[in-house]
C-alpha cells in the first residue's frame, strides 16, 4: 500500500512539475469551455433579437375599447398579428386556437370577461369587484413566453394604470384587476433546462479527455520509453504498480472535471446574458444533489481509468493506444450527445446501468430535479462493477511477459 | 550467486514480428538449452553476436521474461516461485530500460530506495557514497532528459545499486559511452566484485571481455558453445586469442547450423 501511494505520487509529481502538461491538462479546457459558452451566447443572442422581431399571433376574446386602444398604442400592437373575437366566436374555435397556442403557431390567448367593461367601469366609479383578465401561453416555446412578457409589460400595466389613474387620479393603489397567466412548466425546472442538455456531454467528454491524456503516457507511453521496466524489477507488486498508475490517473482527472465544471458554471451567465426567461443564472443545487453528481463523476472516472488503463496496457507505445482509443472516445461523445436530445419520456433502469450513457442519463436527470434515488444508484452501480472488472483485467495483463515486453 | 539450468527461451512470433524477421516460422527459439553458473566475487561475461540470445538470457535471470522450459536460481531463490525475493537482490543495467526522463537523478534515487524498502538515512548514506563515486553530485538535481548519454548512463547505474544489490546484471555496460566514461563503469565492475558481489554482463567486444571477465560464457544462435576461463578457452580452442577462439567456434556453429 505504501508502494501505491510512492507510485501515485511520483506520478503525480510528474505532471504538477511539467508546465506543458498541466496548461494542457487544465488550462486549455477552461479556454476551450469559456470560449465555447461565449460563442453560444452570442448565438442564443442573436436567436433573442429574431424573437423580438418576430410578429406575435394574439387572440383576444372580448376585447373592451380602452384596450384595444392601449394595443394599437403601444410598440407590441405595431407588429403582433391580433384577432379580436367574441365570446361566441372563441367557444365556437376554442379547441383550434387552444392547439394552435400548443403547437406553436399561435403565441397568446388574452381572455377578459364577458362582463370586464361593466366590472371595470362600476370599478373605475369605486366598486369593490375587480375585473378579469386570463392570459394563456406556452412556456416551453420561445415566441410564446416572450410575446406574454411583453405583452404583460407593454398592454397590462399600462391598462391597469389606466383603470387606476380613473378610479384614484394616482397610482397608489395596488390592483386594479386580477390577471390569471397559465404556465405549464414548473419555474425552476425551466431554469435548470439549459443546464440539463449540456452538463451531461460536457462531463462524460471532459472527463474522457483528461483521462486519456494522463493514462495513455502514464503506461503505454512508460513502456515505450523503457521506463516502466526499471519497476517491474523492484521489489514490488505488480498488482501495486496498476494501482499507484491507475490512482493517479483518477486523481489528475477528478481535479480536471472539477476545474471544468467551476468554470462551466460561472461562465453560464455569458449564455443567458441575452435571453431573460431562460434565467440559467440562478442555478441552485442543493448538498445532496452536489454529493451526487460528485459521486457520479468519480465512479464514471474510475470506469474510464479502467478502459484506457487496460487499452495503453494492451498497446505496444503510444501511437497504437491513440489509435485504439479514438473510436471509443467516439461512441462516448455519441453517449453523451444522446442525452442531449433526449425527448421527455423516462428511462428504463437497465440503461441507467449502462456504463458512461447511465451517467449521463443520472447528471441530466439530476439537472432537471428528476433523478430518482434508484436509478441514482443504478447509474453508480452499473458503471462502478465494469470499472472493477476492468482493473483486474489490467492487473492480470500487467503480468503478461508478452504484453509489457513485446515478448 | 546465479544458476542457469538447461534455460530455453521460445519467443511466439506475432505476424508483424515474422515479417520483421523475414520468416514464416511461428516460434523463434532464442535461447536453448542453456546452463551456467556465475559465482560470487566473479565478473562472468556472456560473449555472442548480435542476435545470439545475450540480452533473452540475461532478462529471464532478472524475473523479466519467464523461462519456456529450464529454471533459474538467483541467490537460491527461483525467479519465477520467488520472484519478488530475487528482485530485491538483483539490479539489472540494460539500454532498454531508462530512468523516466522527466525527473531529476536524486529524485529518482530517492524513489527507487523507498521502492526497494529502504530507510530515509540508508539511501543518504548510499547516495553520498554513489554519487560520489560516479561523479554525480554537479548534475544530480538536473532533469535526466538534460543529461548527455554519459550522464544518463552513470545515472542509471547509481540509481540501481541503491539498495546495495548481491547481484548485478548488466546489458553491454560500455555501449555509447566514450572510453573514459567506459573505464570509469568498469572499474566500478571490479570494485563490485571485490565487494563480493556476483556480476553478469553481456558483451560483444572481446578486448573488453578479455580485459574485465574472470570467465566467460560464448553463446552462437541461443547456444552456449564454451564456457570457462580465459586461458581455459585458449588451451581449448588451441587459438592464441579470445577474438580468434570466437571465430574459430563461429565458423564451426554456424556451419553446423546450415547442414541441419
Ligand atoms: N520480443 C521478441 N519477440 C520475438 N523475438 C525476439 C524478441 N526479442 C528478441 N527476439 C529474438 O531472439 C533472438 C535473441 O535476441 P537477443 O536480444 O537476446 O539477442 P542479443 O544476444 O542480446 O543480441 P544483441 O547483441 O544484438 O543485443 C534474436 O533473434 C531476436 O530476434
Ligand atoms: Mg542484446
Amino acid at each position: 500500500m505504501n508502494k501505491t501511494i510512492l507510485i501515485a505520487k511520483k506520478e503525480l509529481f510528474r505532471i504538477f512539475s511539467d508546465r506543458k502538461m498541466v496548461f494542457s491538462l487544465y488550462i486549455l479546457p477552461v479556454i476551450i469551455v469559456v470560449a465555447i459558452y461565449s460563442i453560444m451566447g452570442q448565438l442564443i443572442g442573436s436567436m433573442s433579437k429574431d424573437i423580438e422581431e418576430h410578429n406575435a399571433v394574439i387572440t383576444v376574446v372580448n376585447p373592451t375599447d380602452e384596450l384595444k386602444d392601449i394595443i394599437s398604442s403601444s410598440e407590441m400592437g405595431k407588429n403582433a398579428d391580433i384577432t379580436f373575437v367574441t365570446e361566441d366566436e372563441y367557444n365556437s374555435k376554442k379547441a383550434e386556437i387552444e392547439d394552435s397556442i400548443l403547437n406553436g403557431d399561435s403565441d397568446l390567448i388574452v381572455y377578459l370577461d364577458k362582463d370586464f367593461g361593466s366590472v371595470a367601469d362600476s370599478y373605475v366609479a369605486g366598486g369593490d369587484s375587480l375585473p378579469s383578465m386570463k392570459i394563456f401561453y406556452n412556456s416551453t416555446e420561445n415566441y410564446s413566453s416572450a410575446s406574454y412578457s411583453n405583452f404583460d409589460s407593454e398592454v397590462v400595466d399600462t391598462y391597469k394604470t389606466t383603470l387606476l389613474d380613473s378610479r384614484y387620479g394616482d397610482l397608489s393603489m395596488l390592483n386594479a384587476f386580477n390577471v390569471d397567466s397559465q404556465v405549464i412548466c414548473k419555474e425552476e425546472k425551466a431554469n435548470m433546462e439549459f443546464l440539463a442538455m449540456m452538463l451531461p456531454y460536457m462531463v462524460v467528454m471532459m472527463l474522457f479527455a483528461g483521462v486519456m491524456s494522463v493514462g495513455v503516457d502514464a503506461i503505454a507511453g512508460e513502456k515505450e520509453r523503457g521506463t516502466l521496466s526499471s519497476m517491474l524489477i523492484s521489489p514490488v507488486k505488480r498488482s501495486e504498480i496498476v494501482a499507484g498508475k491507475l490512482i493517479s490517473m483518477a486523481i489528475l482527472s477528478i481535479i480536471s472535471a472539477v476545474v471544468y465544471c467551476v468554470a462551466m458554471i460561472l461562465s453560464i451567465p455569458n449564455i443567458t446574458g441575452g435571453v431573460g426567461n431562460m434565467g440559467a443564472g440562478n442555478i441552485s443545487f442543493t448538498v445532496g444533489q452536489m454529493l451526487q453528481l460528485v459521486a457520479i463523476m468519480v465512479v464514471l472516472v474510475y470506469f474510464y481509468v479502467g478502459v484506457i488503463g487496460l487499452i495503453a496496457t494492451l498497446s505496444p507505445n503510444t501511437r497504437a493506444a491513440s489509435s485504439a482509443i479514438s473510436p471509443i472516445y467516439i461512441v462516448i461523445i455519441i453517449l453523451g450527445m444522446m442525452t442531449m436530445f433526449r425527448t421527455g419520456g423516462t428511462n428504463s433502469i437497465g440503461s441507467y446501468l449502462i456504463p458512461v450513457y447511465g451517467s449521463a442519463l443520472a447528471i441530466s436527470d439530476l439537472c432537471k430535479l428528476e433523478l430518482t434515488s434508484i436509478n441514482f444508484l443504478a447509474s453508480v452501480t452499473g458503471t462502478l462493477v465494469c470499472g472493477i472488472i476492468l482493473t483486474f483485467v489490467v492487473a492480470k495483463a500487467f503480468n503478461s511477459e508478452k504484453l509489457m515486453f513485446n515478448a | 550467486m546465479i544458476e542457469i539450468n538447461n534455460l530455453t527461451k521460445i519467443y511466439k512470433l506475432s505476424a508483424k514480428k515474422k515479417r520483421e524477421l523475414k520468416t514464416n516460422k511461428d516460434v523463434k527459439i532464442a535461447v536453448n538449452d542453456l546452463s551456467l553458473t556465475a559465482k560470487p566475487g566473479e565478473i562472468f561475461g556472456l560473449l555472442g553476436p548480435n542476435g545470439a540470445g545475450k540480452t533473452t538470457t540475461l532478462r529471464c535471470v532478472a524475473t523479466l521474461l519467464k523461462p519456456t522450459k529450464g529454471d533459474i536460481k538467483v541467490c537460491g531463490f527461483d525467479t519465477v516461485k520467488d520472484a519478488q525475493k530475487v528482485r530485491d537482490s538483483i539490479c539489472f543495467l540494460t539500454n532498454e530500460i531508462k530512468l523516466d526522463e522527466h525527473f531529476s537523478t536524486d529524485y529518482l534515487f530517492n524513489f527507487f530506495g523507498k521502492l526497494k524498502d529502504m530507510s530515509d538515512e540508508e539511501i543518504a548514506k548510499r547516495k553520498e557514497e554513489l554519487f560520489a563515486a560516479f561523479n554525480i553530485n554537479e548534475f544530480k538535481d538536473k532533469k535526466i532528459q538534460e543529461l548527455s548519454t554519459g550522464m544518463k548512463q552513470k545515472a542509471s547505474i547509481a540509481v540501481s545499486l541503491v539498495n546495495d544489490p548481491e547481484v548485478v546484471i548488466f546489458d553491454e555496460p560500455t555501449s555509447g559511452l566514450d572510453i573514459v566514461t567506459a573505464k570509469g563503469v568498469l572499474d566500478y565492475l571490479k570494485k563490485l566484485r571485490a565487494d563480493g558481489k556476483t556480476v553478469i554482463v553481456s558483451t560483444h567486444i572481446m578486448s573488453e571481455a578479455e580485459k574485465l571477465c574472470d570467465r566467460i560464457g560464448m553463446i552462437i544462435g541461443g547456444k552456449k558453445v564454451i564456457e570457462g576461463t580465459i586461458p581455459e578457452i585458449l588451451e581449448e580452442t588451441q587459438t592464441p586469442d579470445i577474438e580468434e577462439a570466437f571465430f574459430k567456434l563461429y565458423m564451426e556453429n554456424t556451419d553446423e547450423k546450415e547442414v541441419k
